[in-house]
């Protein structure tokens, strides 16, 4: 017989998690250790970045729900989605996390909060109109599987260093703008300035660097955590082909809609169902994106969805 | 959940804790002694079915086993959320805790205890004159039209009430009474946000 239990995780998906988040944890060190020996103002960037990053942590579900023009909605008022929630998290042993619509035509769903205790999912109008019962539940899995999985949390630390060197970046430009490579510390001899502005000019190239590679890494691990939600939603509703159509349902109109409105979702620290600025088919913007590809998602749900078929 | 599978993204599926439904028949004695309650004599075992022949044929076996074993009413319904459900009707309510353990522990032990989400039985008043005078018998004898629900929360191991009053609501008082008659015997939820309503429970 085959049994939920007996489904093995998937050692890829985790191993590459794994490399990536050790990376960037290599990468951090790296770079923090830059920052000393090249005796930036290490402490002030530091500290701008982690208030910055707190803040977005702290009030994310607010942030995301403002910008998504979401409201907290009561069981009375949506009794389908509450009902849709209320036993999936009977289903996972979770705390009910709080629900929210968004009054948009835009088919998507999104889960914010910095931990369990104040995580909010919260659906688009547009959502709730385009899926069925079973489509509904898979994309409400997949956005519990993200509140379980503190993605909020995890993708927050793991953009931290991005963060940072996108301000050194900024910061080296201007004092570099406003006064040259060399003179933002004030009248030394000669031959001191020189060196100060090669160092300046160092730590400007190495933050550009450090910023891409972690910007590259950050969105590969946030397409892995997808993935690893896809999964363990999938595995919640025991009907991975159900997930598997709502993708294909959201995906196609999603591209169909004007992305002027949609842009403005795009930085919000939270999880949205599928991105909002779809892929252009350039083979290049995988890399770059957020969510794995609509290929990659079905691959995956139609393996979890044999597995589940097997026979004994 | 660990720091581990937060790292890794990844969680657990939640086995089902299955022995606190055998504390139900004493529960029936104490809502029959003290507010002439007893249990309706239906119960629905509520699992959201996954995908693949592997569990349909189990599910077909179980109630194949669950009708050969007694002459007791059995049938399965679905309700408006895709979950299934397999009602049985039994006035014993020994028997009935016995026939639900069994549908439970059937899908647990063939791995399927994910997808269990909830067990219920109904309660009801009981009908004048019937059960009482009679200390050894528990219950009308017969299968009642159940007005309240005990909910077991297989996740939890704990039981809530639900008692639905007209359309979509609630009523509170009446759980309230009976989640205070039935806290001595059983574990009840102690988090009032998981007493979660189940409108279209298909006992009867």
């Amino acid at each position: 017989m085959s049994t939920a239990r007996n489904i093995p995780s998937d050692r890829g998906l985790t191993l590459r998690m794994f490399t990536t988040g050790l990376l960037l944890v290599v990468l951090y060190g790296a770079v923090v250790g830059l920052l000393i020996a090249f005796g930036v103002s290490t402490v002030v960037v530091l500290v701008f970045a982690a208030v910055i990053l707190f803040v977005q942590y702290w009030f994310s579900d607010r942030i995301a729900l403002f910008g998504m023009g979401g409201r907290l909605v009561t069981p009375e008022e949506e009794p389908r989605l509450h009902g849709v929630i209320d036993r999936l998290c009977a289903l996972a042993d979770m705390k009910k996390p709080r629900v929210a619509i968004a009054n948009t035509d835009v088919p998507n769903a999104f889960a914010t909060g910095r931990s369990p205790d104040t995580a909010v999912v919260c659906a688009t109008r547009g959502l709730l109109r385009r899926l069925d019962e079973a489509e509904l539940e898979a994309v409400i899995a997949h956005e519990l599987s993200h509140v379980a999985h503190r993605d909020v949390a995890v993708m927050t630390i793991a953009s931290f260093l991005g963060v940072v060197a996108g301000l050194i970046t900024r910061i080296m430009f201007w004092t570099g703008m406003m006064g040259g490579f060399g003179n933002s510390r004030g009248g030394n001899n000669n031959g001191g300035n020189d060196n100060a502005a090669l160092v300046e000019l160092g730590v400007l190239v190495v933050s550009v660097v450090v910023y891409a590679i972690s910007f590259l890494l950050t969105r590969a691990l946030s397409r892995y955590r997808e993935l690893a939600a896809d999964r363990s939603g999938a595995l919640l509703t025991g009907q991975p082909s159900a997930l598997a159509s709502a993708l294909v349902k959201v995906t196609g109109d999603l591209s169909r809609i004007p992305t002027r409105d949609l842009r403005a979702a795009e930085s919000f620290n939270a999880f949205y169902f599928t991105p909002a600025i779809a892929g252009r088919g350039v083979s290049l913007s995988t890399i770059f994106s957020t969510h794995p590809s609509l290929d990659t998602r079905l691959a995956q749900l139609a393996r979890i969805e044999a597995e589940l078929g097997r026979p004994s | 959940m660990g720091l581990l599978s937060t790292l890794l993204g990844r969680t657990k599926p939640v086995q089902a804790n299955l022995d606190a439904l055998f504390a139900l028949p004493s529960v029936a004695i104490t809502l029959q002694s003290a507010a002439g309650m007893t249990t309706s004599g239906r119960a629905g075992v509520c699992y959201k079915p996954p995908t693949g022949q592997g569990f349909a044929d189990m599910q077909a076996e179980v109630t194949k086993l669950l009708s050969l074993e007694g002459g007791e009413t059995l049938r399965t319904a679905e309700d408006a959320y895709g979950y299934h459900w397999v009602v049985i009707e039994q006035a014993d309510i020994d028997t009935l805790v016995t026939q639900v353990h069994l549908v439970n522990s059937s899908l647990a032990d063939a791995g399927w205890g994910p997808q269990l989400l909830c067990s219920v039985f109904g309660v009801a008043p009981l009908p004048a004159g019937e059960g009482d005078g009679d200390g050894a018998q528990v219950g009308a004898g017969r299968v009642l039209p159940s007005t309240a629900y005990l909910v077991y929360l297989f996740k939890r191991g704990t039981f809530y009430p639900f008692a639905p009053d007209g359309h979509e609501h609630r009523d509170t008082a009446e759980e309230l009474k009976l989640k205070s008659l039935v806290a001595d015997d059983l574990t009840v939820e102690p988090e009032l946000d998981r007493w979660f309503p189940l409108w279209d429970v298909p006992l009867g």
